[in-house]
């Protein structure tokens, strides 16, 4: 009974937050806000958020965190430039070879956090700058050495870009990664496993879970949804260059706080981090349509980031401090 | 009663020694199948290291092992966990995120095409819980639940592996009342169902209540193994102190105490928001070293916690030379009353920062300052000070605190005190885990203390050592003051009897 009202209590918050957010834009934008085609682009500027919101809300559900995705995001779409322009491979090829390398870069910030025991903040702190690195190294450069965008306009490629019926195919890729994402934390013994090496580290290999494994996987999905995501925004913007995906860390890890994944770990889902994303998207669209200073934007986003946190920890003293008083009221009572 | 006398785990001739010196010394040890087997043994008796060879933690110098009649390698927790023993952790280790269910099978969820089959699993947890009527849910997000029900969590958790023998290290240490009641009814199902308990606990009455044989531990030996209608208190305490108690230096003692010097320090019904002491009022003079004897988790911790004011108490009053007192830590030490914590390692100091740093950090009130930075010049003066005048080792200020032995750390606790115009000075366990000879530094330091007037509260459950230093002692048990020991002769085992609830007879008629 507890559980249902607990959790369901947060989601509410976030759902809360996001409806907040549209009456807002809507009273204040009216119908050049309000509008079902915005609402379209709104969800697709949530998408690539969405897809990587579920790799990076499995690293916070196990206390970490991952700052490298924007920078795994760029060199997946750098190593398919390459491809593009130097060989005649098929377009399914090169995404696939796309993904592997995002696969690897992920596993290899696993292996960093979890055999080498690096912190995960400065782990991929680090491979932030070292997977960016590589992208600038790997470049298509002009006959002068100039970096340049590399145009990727093949139907066969430019065509994830578009969109099928209503939704842009990456809403819908979007909606298969939080469904099979949510399946896997909540109903399978890895996800479950995600919760516990969050919740008390300890425990979890007391309980025969391998921690540095579940921390590898964990990272090594968070590789393939950068993936994922650096795929469709290359096709969206039909070329690649060095600089994609520069600063997109922020959103993912906002959009999981939003949505109720604590930074310390242990709870949280990536459902919440689908509506956290839809609420950043909000915030961006409206900004925007309201032609007000878009560098207002990031105050307003840290603004709520550092309110949710309060929010949290507020709740969690209050939930510890009921949890106490209740072990004392058994005690006292009967 | 047939089957009852097959042994399950038997542990023949341990031997074990840290660094020279021995822990262990030819101890035997075995549980019958469906007992409760109670262990105990004062501090430092060897209990602990007894269970951490048993579970894996530790390797044993010598001796055998032998489960169900066969000897046995363990070597971690998971050949412990092989055979069918479960430890149930003090600092317990459930995950509190998950439901009771998800705790009792992680890691083992019973699946349907990949996916966990939480109906399967709630019914199992169920048919547990009936079993065995625990008071659970399975469905219930441990998070949600007291200290109580998540200890019984990973009870079922080592149930629902088949675990024959279960290790429960000081269970009610954090539980309250009804819940170390509903501990124990749940201890008397397991042994009706065969499940064999090793129980390791302080409290008498309740090894009294549950156990059917009780092995002693003295100094890392076999004192004894008494059969249940042989545990009677006196003889329990008398067996675990030892027969040479009473030629044994530290052992007795004339108590004497000066009601005419001032009062330094008056609590007044003190009461604890939590319930963990309550209506604690007691008054300490100038020059006298007041000690705080009891168990493990009597209160006496929390109540001087309050008194110093990290923790607040709900109600009552604490009056510092006539001065009532707002508990914080800034007005405690800006009032003369200096603390020196349980855990010197997490609270007493900071091993990185050398012991200059260390001795200044409580003190920059009263360190001079040039412009906005602090005088170096004061700090190492202090420090100096503080070296020579409790001899602290190695004489270097710049050393890091961390790298020095126990007792020279301790003694940079004591010292940063020392330092200060004090009035009252808080000791909790101040020579856990340090060696004689510093031991007896310490208490030094602390009788000169009182000579000066510092009025000195010592919690200690080194009894030798509460009787030793002790002006006057104060017995706390389950979070009131229960005993008095005031110009009269005290002995350990009178001070252990109060503490476990035994008062004496002719007091009870005084």
């Amino acid at each position: 009974m507890k559980k249902m009202k607990q959790t369901t209590l947060r989601r509410f918050i976030s759902l809360g937050l996001l409806l907040v957010l549209i009456i807002l834009f809507a009273i204040l934008g009216g119908g050049l806000f309000f509008n079902a085609d915005n609402f379209i682009e709104i969800v697709r500027d949530a998408s690539v958020v969405g897809i990587v919101g579920v790799g990076v809300t499995m690293a916070i559900i196990t206390a970490g965190i991952d700052l490298s995705t924007g920078s795994v995001m760029a060199l997946v779409a750098m190593t398919m430039a390459n491809i593009y322009a130097y060989t005649l491979w098929p377009i399914p090829v090169m995404i696939i070879l796309g993904i592997l390398v995002g696969i690897a870069a992920g596993l290899c910030n696993g292996y960093i956090i979890g055999y080498l025991h690096v912190p995960e903040f400065i782990g991929t702190l680090a491979t932030m700058g070292i997977f960016r690195s590589l992208t600038y190294i790997i470049a298509i450069t002009d006959d002068n050495g100039v970096i340049q965008s590399q145009p990727m306009t093949v139907y066969g490629f430019a065509s994830l870009g578009y969109a099928a019926g209503y939704f842009y195919l990456v809403t819908i890729a979007m909606i298969v990664f939080i469904i099979v994402g949510q399946i896997v934390l909540k109903f399978t013994r890895f996800g479950t496993n995600v919760y516990a090496v969050g919740a008390n580290k300890k425990a979890a290999r007391l309980s025969g879970i391998k921690v540095e494994k579940t921390q590898l996987i964990v990272y090594g999905i968070s590789g393939f949804c950068c993936a994922v995501g650096g795929i469709f925004t290359a096709a969206r913007l039909q070329s690649a260059t060095a600089a994609i995906g520069d600063g997109f860390e922020f959103d993912p890890i906002a959009a999981a706080v939003v949505g109720g994944v604590a930074l310390s770990g242990g709870s949280g889902d990536v459902v919440g981090t689908l509506i956290g994303a839809l609420f950043m998207a909000t915030l961006k669209n409206g900004v925007l349509k309201l032609n007000m200073n878009t560098a207002y934007q990031y105050v307003i986003k840290g603004v709520i980031i550092i309110l949710v946190v309060m929010f949290d920890s507020a709740y969690k003293a209050h939930m510890d401090r009921l949890a106490k008083e209740r072990g004392a009221k058994e005690g006292a009572e009967e | 009663m047939s089957g009852m006398n097959e042994i399950i785990l038997e542990a023949k001739g341990i031997y074990k020694s840290f660094s020279g010196v021995p822990v262990l010394q030819d101890v035997h040890f075995d549980v019958r199948k469906g007992e409760v087997h109670a262990l105990m043994g004062e501090n430092g008796a060897g209990k602990s290291t007894l269970i951490k060879i048993i579970t894996g933690v530790y390797s044993k110098d010598a001796g055998t092992i032998e489960w169900e009649g066969k000897p046995v390698e363990i070597n971690n927790y998971q050949d412990c966990q092989k055979l069918g023993v479960a430890c149930i952790y003090q600092e317990l280790s459930v995950i509190p995120p998950l439901t009771v269910a998800q705790n009792v099978f992680l890691g083992r969820e019973p699946r349907t095409f990949g996916l966990i089959d939480y109906a399967k699993m709630n019914r199992m947890t169920q048919e547990l819980i009936d079993r065995y009527q625990f008071p659970l849910h399975p469905a219930t997000l441990v998070e949600n639940l007291g200290m109580g029900q998540r200890q019984l969590i990973e009870i079922l958790k080592g149930l629902s592996q088949n675990s024959k023998l279960l290790i429960m290290d000081e269970p009610t240490a954090s539980l309250s009342g009804k819940e170390a009641e509903t501990l124990f009814h749940i201890i008397e199902t397991l042994r009706s169902e065969g499940v064999s308990v090793i129980y390791i606990s302080h409290r008498l009455e309740e090894v009294y209540r549950l156990s059917d044989r009780l092995t002693i531990l003295r100094d890392g030996q076999n004192a004894a193994v008494l059969n249940r209608e042989e545990i009677v208190p006196k003889k329990v305490i008398a067996t675990m102190i030892g027969k040479i108690v009473d030629e044994s230096a530290g052992s007795k003692k004339m108590l004497h105490s000066d009601d005419t010097a001032p009062v330094r320090l008056e609590v007044k019904d003190l009461t604890d928001p939590a319930d963990r002491y309550r209506h604690i009022s007691f008054q300490v003079h100038r020059g006298e070293i007041l000690g705080l004897g009891g168990l493990i988790g009597a209160g006496r911790t929390e109540v001087v916690r309050a008194i110093y004011g990290v923790d607040k108490a709900k109600s009552g009053e604490v009056i510092l030379d006539g001065q009532k007192m707002n508990p914080s830590p800034k007005t405690s030490i800006a009032a003369g009353i200096g603390f020196v914590p349980e855990d010197r390692r997490s609270q007493g100091f900071i091993p990185l920062l050398s012991t200059t740093r260390n001795i200044a950090l409580t003190n920059y009130d009263i360190i001079r300052k040039k412009g906005a930075a602090v005088s170096y010049a004061d700090e190492l003066a202090m420090s100096k000070k503080a070296i020579k005048d409790i001899d602290i080792r190695p004489a270097d200020p710049d050393k890091e605190v961390g790298v020095m032995s126990g007792g020279n750390q301790q003694k940079v606790v004591l010292g940063k005190w020392l330092m200060r115009d004090l009035k009252l000075l808080i000791v909790d366990e101040p020579t856990a885990g340090i060696d004689v000879g510093a031991k007896n530094e310490i208490y030094e330091i602390l009788e000169n203390l009182a000579k000066q007037g510092v009025a000195i509260i010592l919690v200690s459950s080194d009894l030798q050592e509460l009787i030793r230093v002790s002006h006057r002692i104060l017995v706390m048990r389950k979070g009131d003051v229960v005993k008095e020991f005031k110009n009269e002769i005290v002995t350990q085992s009178r001070v252990l009897s109060a503490g476990q609830g035994i008062l004496d007879e002719e007091e009870a008629q005084a």
